[in-house]
């Protein structure tokens, strides 16, 4: 496909050639809607943390489940692309399964669990342990798009704010988090300045993902259906954690908490973000939350096409 | 623990689909044929097309059925369906006053211009429970489709050729304008409306925006906000009264790609209300009404009278207050359904951050007791 046919507009050979029956599969997305979906990620890589709103068509993925995701992926896969697929930093988990089931039999691409293969990720929560390069985009799931919802309720007052950068409600909310609790209580979905311009949400990926999408080698682009909005963070961005000089930005860490799986976090190995496995009879237990790399480092290697009727992540053996 | 982790997603999927598609699919009644939805379900049909946004009632009988009588499930697989479709053409706007009425009763005078038609309604019957034995009532159903079809009773005013006249009433806020009542908000820019498919309704979005999306929009969510409006803390309705409810067919047509002249392609069902304010805010024009002017497709009076309702508060409110966004970005059904349900999607990663934040409130406030030499909030305290 050549740039033109992206951009485009619809000739009467264009429109018979999408009146054809294609009987081989049936696409979620007409290509009018996939143009779409393009030209507002362009838009919003044209003005990074710009919040571009589009024409958020319904997925067979209810609101709230990774439609704005799904919409972005499909907008921007090609033949050749490998597509993989995490929610909280998993691939097995049943939502990623079957967005990853929708997007395969869908589109006919390929799939993988193994983030170095992968040409797009889609993701709800989480970015990859492993350094993403230029050759991969991240498509994150958002749920609320608007960083300064918490501050603002207004529509018109919120899009005057982002209009004139006017983030003066947003630093006293943060001013009187630190008075009030001697920390910033923000958890995930840190706010972040984009560009030294627009304050943007980051999805609710944990502050431990946010310093991935600084000056990073790959493309982020958010994905909100619900409120049809999509943004981006281009490769080799500024994204700074909003914060005060002498208010150090913290991600989440636990002294002591390592991988009972692989050992990241434990001394000598590298860190991870781990998620609490909770006892029953004693202190809880952490496990790696990119169960992709934690499996990679304990020497299973992943299928590059994984058969769904295997166990890429056996939980029981793992008691999760 | 936990689904988010569970052995093999797909194969837990897998199994609850199964589940579902055994429970429906296979269950030991006979198979629920469309015709029998669009006979004798019709309303929430109908439902299922205005809140799912296409007319096509056999692929809403069907939805519904496969949504098990979920009429917002239902609504969504019309919707995504709808998604698949290339978008060719745009029908051409039409004159609501070429609806072809079923039904119209106009509660603001005893005798309007035009006729009070009473059609198909319960409104006047008593709410009770058909006692009818099942076997008496399938006989007597059967008893009655024959009587039906050999000779249609006199009663059914759908069944005799409609007198145009009587057929296509005037309105009467049409009356009312030559009363000199009305406000008078004609404007003669005429703007196309709104696609709020396309562009994403936010507000200070145009009128037909604001309108496009309540068609769209959950009947229940309008009814809640409309009653907010009556009883709870929103007050922008002071004393409404329904000038017209009409429920009735209207053509669809489409210019042709080459010759550009109007065809028809077929006709809708849908339901119309003009919702008669009595202005009484201190800047309004006390001596005159206001309308305000619901549509949606199908049969659903309740659905139509609260969108006239809310659009005459919207008007009335002029964006001083939340209303209008309330209406365009809370009312619909997929939006609000989705994101409620999303809450049963894993959410350990977030959760685990959480817990790390009060940690750290903690940790900080302990070293604060202690006197420790806490950096922050330091001379805040």
């Amino acid at each position: 496909m050549t740039l033109s046919d992206l951009l485009g507009e619809p000739s009467p050979g264009r429109t018979a050639q999408l009146l054809e029956p294609r009987p081989e599969r049936s696409e979620l997305l007409d290509e009018y809607s996939k143009r779409e979906i393009r030209r507002a990620c362009l838009t919003a890589v044209a003005v990074p943390g710009y919040q571009v709103p589009f024409g958020s068509r319904e997925m067979p993925v209810a609101r709230g489940w990774g439609s704005g995701g799904l919409q972005v992926t499909l907008g921007v896969l090609g033949d050749d692309d490998t597509v993989k697929v995490i929610d909280q930093g998993e691939d097995a988990g049943v939502n990623a399964a079957n967005l990853r089931r929708l997007i395969r039999d869908t589109t006919g691409v390929a799939t993988t669990t193994d983030s170095r293969e992968a040409t797009v990720v889609q993701t709800r929560h989480r970015v990859p342990e492993d350094e993403m390069t230029d050759e991969q985009v991240l498509v994150l799931q958002v749920p609320v798009p608007e960083p300064l919802r918490g501050v603002e309720r207004d529509m018109a007052e919120l899009a005057r704010m982002h209009a004139e950068a006017d983030y003066s409600k947003m630093w006293v909310s943060l001013y009187e988090d630190v008075v009030r609790n001697g920390v910033i209580t923000r958890t995930t979905g840190y706010p972040c300045l984009v560009g030294g311009r627009y304050v943007i949400a980051t999805t609710p990926i944990p502050r431990w993902d946010v310093p991935k999408l600084h000056q990073s080698r790959h493309l982020s682009l958010f994905g909100a259906g619900r409120e049809k909005r999509i943004y981006a963070v281009p490769p080799h961005t500024d994204v700074e954690p909003l914060t005060f000089d002498d208010v150090p930005f913290e991600v989440e860490r636990t002294p002591g908490a390592c991988c009972r799986l692989c050992g990241a976090g434990s001394p000598g190995q590298p860190e991870s973000f781990l998620v609490e496995v909770p006892q029953l009879d004693g202190p809880s237990t952490w496990v790696c939350s990119d169960s992709d790399w934690c499996m990679r480092r304990r020497g299973i290697e992943p299928l590059s096409e994984p058969a769904f009727d295997d166990e890429p992540h056996d939980a029981d053996e793992e008691g999760f | 623990m936990g689904y988010a982790a569970a052995k093999g997603g797909l194969d837990a999927i897998r199994a609850a689909e199964e589940l579902v598609r055994r429970k429906r699919v296979a269950a030991p009644s006979p198979w629920l044929e469309v015709d029998q939805l669009l006979d004798r379900q019709r309303l929430a049909v109908d439902r299922v097309m205005g809140e799912g946004g296409l007319w096509a009632p056999e692929l809403a009988a069907r939805a519904l059925r496969q949504a098990e009588g979920d009429v917002i499930e239902a609504s969504h697989l019309v919707r995504s369906h709808r998604s698949t479709l290339p978008r060719f053409a745009y029908a051409d706007a039409v004159d609501a006053d070429e609806m072809t009425i079923l039904r119209r009763i106009v509660p603001a005078f005893r005798n309007p211009p035009g006729p009070q038609l009473l059609g198909r309604t319960v409104d006047y019957t008593g709410r009770l429970l058909d006692p009818m034995p099942e076997d008496q009532a399938r006989e007597a159903a059967a008893e009655a489709a024959v009587a039906v079809a050999e000779a249609p009773p006199e009663v059914a005013p759908d069944a005799v050729e409609p007198d145009p006249a009587r057929r296509r009433p005037r309105r009467l806020y049409e009356l009312l304008r030559d009363m000199d009542l009305m406000v008078d908000r004609r404007r003669d820019d005429d703007p196309e409306p709104a696609d709020i498919t396309r562009t994403p309704a936010r507000p200070g979005a145009p009128r037909s925006a604001l309108l496009a999306t309540m068609a769209r929009a959950e009947t229940g969510a309008l009814v809640q906000l409309w009653y907010r409006n009556i009883l709870g803390p929103d007050r922008h309705l002071h004393e409404v009264t329904l000038g017209e409810v009409r429920h009735g067919e209207l053509p669809v047509r489409v210019a042709h790609p080459t010759t550009g002249e109007a065809v028809t392609l077929g006709r809708i069902r849908a339901t119309e209300v003009e919702a008669i304010e009595d202005l009484d805010g201190i800047d309004e024009e006390v001596d005159r009404f206001d309308v305000g002017y619901g549509l949606c497709m199908g049969h659903n009076e309740r659905k139509a009278i609260a969108m006239a309702n809310l659009d005459i508060a919207v008007h009335r409110d002029q964006g001083r207050g939340p209303l209008e966004q309330s209406v365009l970005q809370t009312t619909d059904g997929l939006d609000a359904s989705g994101f409620l349900e999303h809450l049963k999607l894993p959410h350990y990663v977030t959760f685990r951050s959480m817990i790390e934040r009060k940690q750290a409130r903690r940790d900080v406030k302990a070293a604060m007791v202690r006197g420790d030499d806490a950096d922050l909030g330091k001379d805040c305290r």
